[in-house]
């Protein structure tokens, strides 16, 4: 690119529509990437705690959650530090301000549930994951993202009423399997 | 009567800058150079201008161990570049 090249006026609107759009398009496609490390992280954990749960018949193995933070942001921060810093725009922002309002309404909610008040946290969090993967699809505008969010949403709270014990986990492994796949669309749509 | 073109935006270096600029809230020099495919130097040079001119603020600071350039740009930057923009459409209407 030379700094001194005459260009016409179609030129320059083409130039800046150009970059604008690359540069929009390489942001969110740096989005998927939180979507699959986020969905990896959750598919493990999920399927992990419910094998100790089953084969052991034990329910403490539940306090492996409060785990999953730590390694997914652990794993983020990790790639975070050799990736070329991609910024934010007005729709990263938002998506991933979302989903850290959605990590902190489920840590604390699991925190209070197992401490103080109990309460059916799975179908707390299946709805507000399922709304939260729902608003991502508006914000992307992606309606399979967006029906995948109210499938999970709806699906996950019969789901988690209807099945007892650790069989309820595996909506959470149906979770993590919705964000791999959604962090996949992303790149497809943005690629 | 045509209304000027600001002569600072009208390169294609400093224009693909703010462009990037325009749609984000502050981007690195790498990522810059990585968008706009400049050279290092070249980069520098034209992003010294656009600070001059008051468009762009530069913050040096660290990420990690690792030194880190941040490029903003300002609300004077952003109205030169909505002016830039509706001028070029001037332009272009009146062609048609």
């Amino acid at each position: 690119m030379e700094q001194n090249k005459e260009m016409t006026a179609v030129e320059s609107l083409q130039l800046i529509t150009e970059t604008f759009n690359n540069s929009r398009r390489g942001i969110l496609r740096n989005s998927a990437k939180y979507f699959i490390l986020w969905g990896t992280v959750l598919t493990l954990t999920s399927l992990a705690i419910y094998l100790l749960w089953h084969f052991t018949g034990k329910p403490e193995w539940n306090y492996l959650w409060f785990v999953m933070p730590t390694i997914g942001y652990g794993v983020a921060a990790f790639l975070g530090r050799y990736d070329v810093a991609v910024p934010k725009n007005e729709i990263s922002r938002m998506v991933g301000g979302m989903w850290s309002v959605f990590g902190a309404f489920s840590i604390t909610l699991s925190a209070i549930a197992v401490f103080l008040v109990p309460m059916h946290v799975t179908l707390i969090i299946a709805i507000i994951m399922g709304l939260a993967e729902c608003m991502s699809g508006v914000l992307l505008k992606n309606w399979a993202i967006i029906i995948c969010g109210f499938i999970f949403g709806i699906g996950g709270a019969v789901f988690a009423i209807m099945m007892k014990s650790e069989a309820q986990l595996l909506i959470f492994t149906l979770g993590g399997v919705l964000l791999l796949v959604t962090g996949l669309i992303i790149k497809l749509q943005y690629k | 009567m045509f209304p000027k073109l600001d002569p600072l935006l009208h390169s294609e270096l400093r224009l693909a800058v703010m462009s990037v600029l325009a749609g984000v809230e502050e981007a690195d020099f790498t990522y810059l150079k990585k968008q706009t495919g400049a050279t290092s130097g070249n980069l520098s040079v034209q992003i010294d201008k656009l600070t001059a001119a008051g468009y762009i603020t530069v913050e040096k600071g660290f990420k990690g161990k690792m030194p880190r350039t941040a490029c903003r740009i300002t609300p004077a930057g952003a109205e030169a570049f909505r002016n830039y923009v509706d001028a070029l459409k001037t332009y272009l209407s009146a062609g048609e």
